[in-house]
């Protein structure tokens, strides 16, 4: 080739520059639609952000950044990032956990795994609209079967056992959405639900990639309980899973908004208590067609998923890399 | 250090029997290897004499006691894997320190960042470190001690395994084709090393491999295993001369052990392609045996010899000739091995004549099993009346 | 097993919180308003008859029904007459409540145009995804040429953005260009998955140049060797990406609320069942509940069927 290269320059040059044209040729629709679809948004939100613009004026004054301003000074915008923040932070931890946990147990039986792992997976499948409206019938505070089978629980130990109970059935229970003391966490209970099934399943294929010889020979160096056997062996193989898994589960608990549009179309719940930042753009952006503070609350929402995937990017090449 | 007695042991997994009775003495101090084609179930044994497989039925004793019950980490046994087995995220210095940390340090000590703090952590965190250097010298691994073994090589990583094995100093090392991963050149080199630290350490090795060369330079005595059972345990040079069955034969030595088929008449003389030979086996009746010829047993021989035919293929390794001949009326080709000398006599296609000393055939019956009882002279007439 | 029963126990528990709402869903879209409202009936429901209250009053008599209904019942006042034909009408509108739901379900709303819909939808979405990021994933693989680096780091670069998050300056592109409220919209800021790039681009990766460089010797263009040749060696990391890119699409719900609006031919199957929601009374439960099933039901069939693929395409982003 090398020969080739040098005693035939013409055509290894031509047949380069045609290579070249082609590559071009075949990136150029992808390369067009990516900055088309994905990068000039960003700038015109970039832009917009710094104007007080509404769709159907003719022009728009420069506002600095007052809008930067006012998500940091209003209220509304402190209960938005209140709201967001107790959800992801819920959300997160829990779901991979959860998921983790389902792995771990799974992955330890010799029968029905493939049951309990298609059961677990159904809720990440199902449209997220339809389930969060199964929910809210769930969680009618009357005719739900939430409070049904909490009922059920009046009048006997439980009662003793858990103050909540005896507090519920002496007066009612919860009406859980209509209620801005558990809105939020019902949405978190609903994320996570959705949620932890695919985390699930990620943890499982780390699983599997775990050599077996590892566990033989934690075992032969005295680490007796499943415990330590998990700490030495299984955890640190996970690590890469992890850090995936943790960052994809706070990209997806940013931008939750079905379930809260769904239970909620006006106003983010009871008291903005569940007024996340994908409601608030939906809210300010399009419906009040607000675009300025829409585009301030997407160029945050933006820095914060960055800089998630930045952070994970990171780890993977650092910490985790075994090599 | 003590020896160790495996009794009876036998393993199913489902239908398939692994291992069908299994019994084993093997001597305080000595190099034992397990051999057998994959799939004969050494492995198997050894994750039982480990603990990390419970057997089906039979007993193990370490040191005279038995150990049915006590789980792997609670029978000091150590254990070099065939992957190595090392904890990927953990440094050289850490991987070889896990073994002493969980047997010295209690679980509060061990805590990820608390540890550090805990009572009498110092000191026991200087001793093991004293440890971990003085294994980590002896294998000459010293510099790589702040490693991870991802950034080793293969010849590194294995010796980071056995220096997690002894550092410990167990009753046994058991070690699992430790070499398999290994290239060519390397294995031969790391094979005198692990016969020298046997022989430094003084401990108990069961060594597992079903490559009979590893286990004939390296043991004390060699276990034979096929179909889950020993077929012979003795020292190597008796394995290699004096096999109990003709798959030990045949599987020990390289290149294989040539079997040719033997009549054997009523008064017992064996008459090999018609030709009477040599030997006598009485009392066992008519039928077809079979004899072990090795490659060094045969000789070149003129006109007379019994065997007769051709070269077909033959390999110089310098110091030695393996020529394989066609014989007539043999079924296939018989290897053997020639003096660089008779190379000019031994061109392909050239016709061979081929003898060997009747002492040194080993006679099989037609159940496998060796004929002891053979006698290497002709009987006189009169003998026979 | 017996040594493994605790580990069933916390799964199961998971089992029963997690199917829950499928059980409710379902079962709600079996059972009358009664049963609902008293939480009776089991999963099926009783199945008992009931009345189509709407049907009844629509066609509750008038006058001159009475006068055309003469004949039939002679001699008879117009009280009973009315009373006789209400009871007709009654039998008429009577039936099973599974029926009821699931024809309520299709009557009341467009259902089946959703649907349409969000077939259409995805399955535009997807192949336009793959004839835009298969050339390039090719040439970001395969091919040298200058600049291949720069573009792969903005493959790369993009993949941090979440097309989500930058709904709202889409919409106001799309609505600048007057293409709201259109099948366009719904479609075209997915034709382009940079992680479809990435995803193909590792991929190509592993084909053999041997591969390519014969299907040159056979005079195929470059275009030509992504269709003819790396097309169908990609088909099995296609197929996942085809689940992941349709499952994604056919239940997302926040792009089309923002672009689709009042139209009711373009609602996707999430956007219908929201305005059936919206517009719903306390008795309408039944209904509701069959249009949700109707709507989980195809992608969840489609998951039980094909399992491992599904688990795979949808877990792809872990792959890398």
């Amino acid at each position: 080739m090398a020969l080739a290269e040098t005693t035939l320059p013409k055509p290894t040059a031509s047949a380069a520059s045609q290579e070249r044209r082609a590559a071009w040729f075949l990136t150029a629709p992808a390369l067009a639609l990516m900055v088309l679809i994905l990068l000039v948004p960003v700038v015109i939100a970039g832009v917009l952000s710094f104007t007080n613009y509404s769709l159907g004026n003719s022009g728009f004054d420069w506002v600095g950044i007052k809008n930067y301003d006012r998500l940091f000074t209003r209220s509304t915008y402190e209960k938005m990032f209140i709201a967001t923040f107790t959800y992801v932070v819920t959300v997160v931890p829990i779901s991979v956990g959860l998921g983790l946990g389902a792995a771990l147990l799974i992955n330890s039986l010799g029968r029905f795994r493939e049951i309990y792992k298609t059961i677990y997976f159904l809720p990440v499948m199902a449209t997220l609209l339809a389930m969060a409206i199964a929910w809210e019938f769930m969680l009618h505070p009357t005719i739900g079967m939430v409070n049904r089978t909490l009922e059920m629980g009046c009048g006997t130990f439980v009662e003793s056992l858990w103050p909540f109970m005896a507090e519920s059935c002496a007066g009612r229970f919860p009406v859980w959405l209509g209620d801005k003391r558990y809105a939020i966490w019902v949405i978190s209970f609903i994320g996570i639900w959705q949620g932890f099934g695919f985390n699930m399943v990620l943890y499982l294929a780390g699983l599997t990639s775990v050599h077996r010889e590892l566990y033989h020979a934690a075992e032969m160096d005295g680490a007796k309980s499943a415990w330590e056997r998990f700490r030495l062996v299984t955890w640190p193989a996970l690590g890469p899973t992890t850090v995936f898994v943790v960052t994809i589960s706070c990209i997806r608990a940013f931008q939750v908004f079905d379930t809260i549009e769904a239970f909620w179309p006006q106003g983010g719940g009871p008291n903005k208590s569940t007024y996340v930042m994908m409601f608030a753009i939906f809210e300010k952006g399009v419906q009040q067609n607000l675009i300025g503070i829409g585009s301030a609350i997407t160029m945050l929402f933006l820095v914060f998923v960055m800089f998630l995937t930045l952070i994970q990017r990171w780890l993977v090449e650092r910490k985790v890399h075994y090599g | 250090m003590a020896g160790l007695k495996i009794e009876n042991i036998t393993k199913r997994f489902g239908e398939t029997d692994v291992l069908k009775g299994v019994s084993l003495d093997i001597a305080d101090g000595e190099f034992l290897s397990l051999v057998g084609p994959s799939g004969c179930g050494k492995s198997t044994l050894l994750r039982i004499i480990a603990g990390l497989e419970e057997q089906s039925s039979g007993e193990i004793y370490i040191g005279g006691a038995p150990v049915a019950g006590r789980r792997a980490a609670d029978r000091n046994l150590s254990m070099v894997f065939q992957s190595y087995a090392l904890y990927p995220h953990l440094s050289v210095a850490e991987n070889i320190a896990v073994p002493l940390k969980m047997r010295r340090l209690s679980p509060l000590q061990r805590l990820p960042v608390l540890g550090r703090f805990m009572p009498g952590m110092r000191h026991q965190a200087a001793e093991i470190g004293t440890e971990i250097t003085h294994a980590a010298k002896m294998l000459e691994i010293a510099h790589l001690l702040d490693r991870k073994p991802g950034q080793l090589s293969g010849g590194q990583r294995q010796r980071v395994a056995l220096g997690r094995a002894l550092v410990r100093d167990p009753t046994a090392f058991l070690l699992d084709e430790p070499l398999s991963n290994l290239d060519a050149k390397l294995r031969v080199q790391t094979r005198a090393e692990i016969a020298q630290l046997h022989r430094r350490l003084e401990a108990t090795f069961i060594y597992v491999t079903h490559d009979q060369v590893e286990a004939m330079t390296m043991s004390d005595r060699i276990a034979v295993m096929m179909g889950g059972r020993i077929l012979q345990c003795a020292a190597p040079d008796v394995v290699y001369d004096d096999p109990d069955t003709i798959e030990v034969a045949e599987f020990i030595g390289s290149p294989k052990i040539n079997i040719v088929p033997v009549e054997v008449a009523e008064t017992g003389e064996i008459c090999l392609l018609d030709r009477k030979l040599d030997l006598l086996a009485q009392g066992r009746g008519k039928g077809v045996m079979s004899l072990g010829l090795r490659p060094e047993a045969l000789r070149l021989a003129g006109e007379d010899a019994p065997i007769k035919g051709h070269v077909v293929h033959s390999e110089n390794l310098g110091a030695e000739l393996f020529v394989q001949i066609d014989a007539a009326g043999l079924g296939h080709p018989l290897t053997f091995r020639a003096a660089p000398r008779d190379r000019q006599a031994l061109a392909l296609g050239a016709p061979v004549g081929l003898a060997f000393d009747a002492a040194q055939a080993l006679l099989f019956g037609a159940d496998g099993l060796r004929v002891r009882d053979v006698r290497h002279h002709l009987p006189t007439q009169a003998e026979v009346a | 097993m017996t040594r493994d029963w605790w580990k069933h126990l916390i799964l199961i528990l998971g089992v029963i919180v997690v199917i829950a709402p499928f059980y409710m869903m379902v079962s709600y879209s079996f059972k009358s308003p009664g049963e609902i409202d008293r939480g009776e009936g089991g999963f099926f429901g009783r199945q008992e008859m009931m009345v189509d209250e709407r049907c009844v009053k629509l066609r509750d008599p008038s006058r001159d029904d009475i006068a055309a209904a003469m004949d039939r019942f002679p001699g008879q006042t117009d009280a009973a007459i009315r009373t006789a034909l209400v009871a007709e009408a009654e039998a008429d509108c009577s039936m099973r409540p599974v029926v009821f739901n699931y024809s309520k379900a299709f009557t009341e709303a467009p259902l089946l145009r959703y649907l349409l819909n969000g077939v259409i939808v995805t399955a535009s979405i997807f192949l336009i995804q793959v004839v835009v990021a298969l050339p390039a994933a090719y040439a970001l693989a395969k091919l040298k040429f200058w600049g291949r680096e720069t573009v792969f780091g903005l493959v790369l670069f993009c993949l941090l953005i979440p097309v989500h998050a930058i709904a709202l300056p889409l919409y106001i592109m799309l609505t600048k260009l007057g293409l709201t409220n259109s099948y366009a919209a719904l479609v075209v800021p997915w034709t382009i998955s940079v992680f479809g790039i990435f995803l193909m681009r590792q991929f190509f990766m592993t084909v053999p140049d041997d591969l390519i460089d014969a299907a040159r010797m056979d005079g195929m263009s470059e275009l030509a060797i992504v269709w003819r040749v790396m097309l169908p060696t990609a088909v099995p990391a296609l197929m996942a990406f085809a689940i992941f890119s349709v499952v994604a699409h056919w239940n997302d719900y926040f792009w089309p609320r923002i672009v689709i609006s009042g139209n009711r031919d373009l609602f996707t199957p999430p956007l219908g069942l929201r305005e059936f929601k919206g517009d719903a009374d306390g008795s309408f439960f039944g209904p509701m509940m069959a249009t949700a099933t109707v709507i989980v039901t195809p992608l969840i069939v489609a998951f039980l069927i094909a399992q491992k693929r599904f688990i795979e395409g949808i877990t792809l982003s872990g792959m890398k």
